[in-house]
């Protein structure tokens, strides 16, 4: 789910022509974009997080290179990852204060999506982080952000590039189900670990009346992909048609 | 004679609906809503928004078609609010879950603890106030919905009953587990504190609904005017002086004695998610009020006195 609703219901972090968000039909119009200080300030962002996540990509090549195959190479990327996934933070202060048109609540769930994975599961549960489905989100989460933070830079520098725009909207086919088996994969093998450790978790009786199971919480996190994952999945491909389409029309005019 | 004529149109479509033909110029909103649904019947008035410019304010039902900036056909366009459910029942449905969820697990019916919990009750007195204060709480507003308050609205949109009823009955559900538990933990300082839980709480529940009347008071029965609230002889309306909406005040009150009498933290989260809406709801009254009185007392602030 947090590969999949980054990709679907981002719409921000500045930039004009042909972003494609949850609800938001493409459009040609002119909005009053956000000043020249706040622009500078978003391509800064968006750069620095590009830049980020190529870090982590050549990590993971590198390391795949020096062990010779591809299996615990999160510990290579662990800091990158985590410091830039977790950086995306910003990205829900940004919409809140209104320089970048996306809904908060959408980009939050997205982001705390992710970052929930990061801390709360692989981060938390050690035994999980030799698992090659951890590889498999990150690898996923890497190539679609090095894709969606490029295309906001150009898109807020007004010279977005057609590759880029087709390759926001159509890798993602096979990135979303590929980051998503990742996600719940990963969650499903902290599972016995949480139990056996009551990782976060309360029982009763104690002074605040109150009670959490971990385990059984993730249960739920798992089975809330169920519905959510095929509505992200679907509005991304009626996006990419209406997105992709409208270019080719544009094209044919030029 | 000149009598005019109404056109209505959709709003998004901007597809001819309907064309009223002899209207009297003295014709409310109200009475054109009428018309329209004889001739589109699945669209009740409830559920009609009129207006003069598709993307504009929904027009009142008082409003004349005289009084309208309009030629001699006036175009209307419309959109559709949904299917509709009347304050009323939505409040009543509200209510009514908590108050019988809650007691459910007071009296520890089947399948929620262990079985040899079923239908005991529990040894700490608190325990037993606690329903009390929690049911009267329920009771109360049930009976200000159906004798006290005067709605300005008739309907809201169908699917708020849904949302509404799954946060009460959820968070009604998950407190009265806690508090019903075979395995609750009293308060650590006791009776005392309980006590003064209980002030708090009792202090409260009359502010509310002395609050509750004087907003009754203020509007006579069938209308929907507005007024600025005063204080008045009952001292729990003295809050008037520093807040616009006291009975947010004194109802976030209300749950914060019940979270320190059950000493119960799904009590809190609920105290706090209640008091985060109500403070949204307050803020918007007092902005409401600012706008539509030039003399409304500055001292006011929305929910709590001098701070927020």
């Amino acid at each position: 789910m947090a590969a999949a609703a980054a990709i679907a219901a981002s719409k921000g972090n500045g930039g004009g022509g042909g972003r494609a968000g949850a609800g938001e039909a493409s459009s040609s119009r002119r909005k009053k974009g956000p000043g020249p200080l706040t622009t500078a300030y978003l391509v800064i962002y968006n750069v620095v997080m590009t830049a980020g996540w190529l870090v982590i990509a050549v990590g993971l090549v590198r390391a795949y290179l020096a062990k010779g195959s591809y299996h615990s190479l999160y510990y290579s990327i662990e800091k990158p990852l985590k410091f830039f996934q977790t950086g995306a933070l910003l990205e829900i202060l940004h919409c809140a204060i209104g320089i970048v048109p996306s809904s908060v609540v959408l980009t939050s769930i997205q982001v705390m999506s992710r970052v929930f994975l990061i801390w709360a599961v692989t981060h938390s549960v050690k035994e999980v982080q030799s698992e090659d489905s951890v590889l498999l989100f990150v690898i996923a989460w890497t190539i679609t952000e090095i894709i969606r933070y490029s295309f906001y830079t150009f898109s807020l520098l007004n010279h977005l590039p057609y590759l880029i725009k087709w390759a926001r909207y159509t890798l993602f086919i096979v990135l979303y189900p590929m980051g998503v088996s990742g996600e719940l994969l990963t969650i499903y093998a902290a599972l016995p670990f949480v139990r056996q450790a009551g990782l976060y978790s309360i029982s009763l009786p104690n002074k605040y009346n109150f009670s959490f199971d971990y385990y059984a919480f993730l249960i739920l996190i798992m089975i809330s992909y169920i519905p959510l994952f095929p509505q992200l999945y679907f509005h991304m491909i009626h996006q990419r048609r209406k997105i992709l389409s409208h270019t080719e029309e544009h094209k044919k005019f030029e | 004679g000149r009598q005019p004529r109404v056109e209505i149109l959709d709003a998004k479509t901007r597809e001819k609906l309907c064309f009223l033909d002899k209207v009297e110029p003295q014709a409310t909103i109200a009475e054109i809503k009428n018309l329209f649904t004889k001739t589109h019947p699945q669209w009740y008035p409830a559920r009609q928004s009129l207006r003069l410019d598709p993307k504009g304010k929904s027009l009142k039902d008082e409003d004349v078609l005289q009084k309208l900036p309009v030629g001699t056909t006036a175009t209307l366009y419309f959109r559709d609010l949904g299917a509709q459910i009347s304050w009323v029942t939505v409040f009543l449905t509200e209510y009514a879950g908590p108050l019988f969820i809650y007691l459910l697990f007071y009296f520890r019916v089947p399948f929620i603890y262990g079985r040899k919990y079923d239908f005991t009750s529990s040894r700490h007195t608190v325990v037993h106030l606690a329903c009390i204060c929690h049911s009267f709480h329920y009771i109360k507003r049930l009976l200000e919905t159906l004798f006290v308050h005067r709605f300005s609205h008739g309907t809201m949109p169908l699917r708020n009953i849904f949302k509404n009823c799954t946060y009460y009955w959820g968070f009604a559900a998950w407190m009265a587990y806690y508090i019903n538990h075979p395995l609750y933990t009293p308060p650590t300082y006791g009776a005392q504190q309980v006590k003064l839980a209980l002030a708090i709480f009792v202090i409260c529940q009359l502010g509310n609904f002395s609050i509750h009347m004087a907003l009754r008071d203020l509007r006579p029965a069938g209308s929907k005017t507005r007024k600025i609230p005063y204080p008045t002889r009952n001292p729990f309306t003295w809050l008037f002086l520093l807040v616009s909406c006291p009975n947010y005040t004194y109802e976030v009150g209300s749950w914060i004695g019940f979270a320190i009498m059950t000493q119960c933290l799904p009590v809190a989260l609920f105290s706090l998610v209640g008091f985060t809406q109500m403070t949204i709801w307050a803020k918007g009254k007092h902005r409401s009020y600012l706008k539509e009185f030039r003399d409304y007392p500055p001292l006011r602030m929305p929910i709590i006195p001098f701070l927020l």
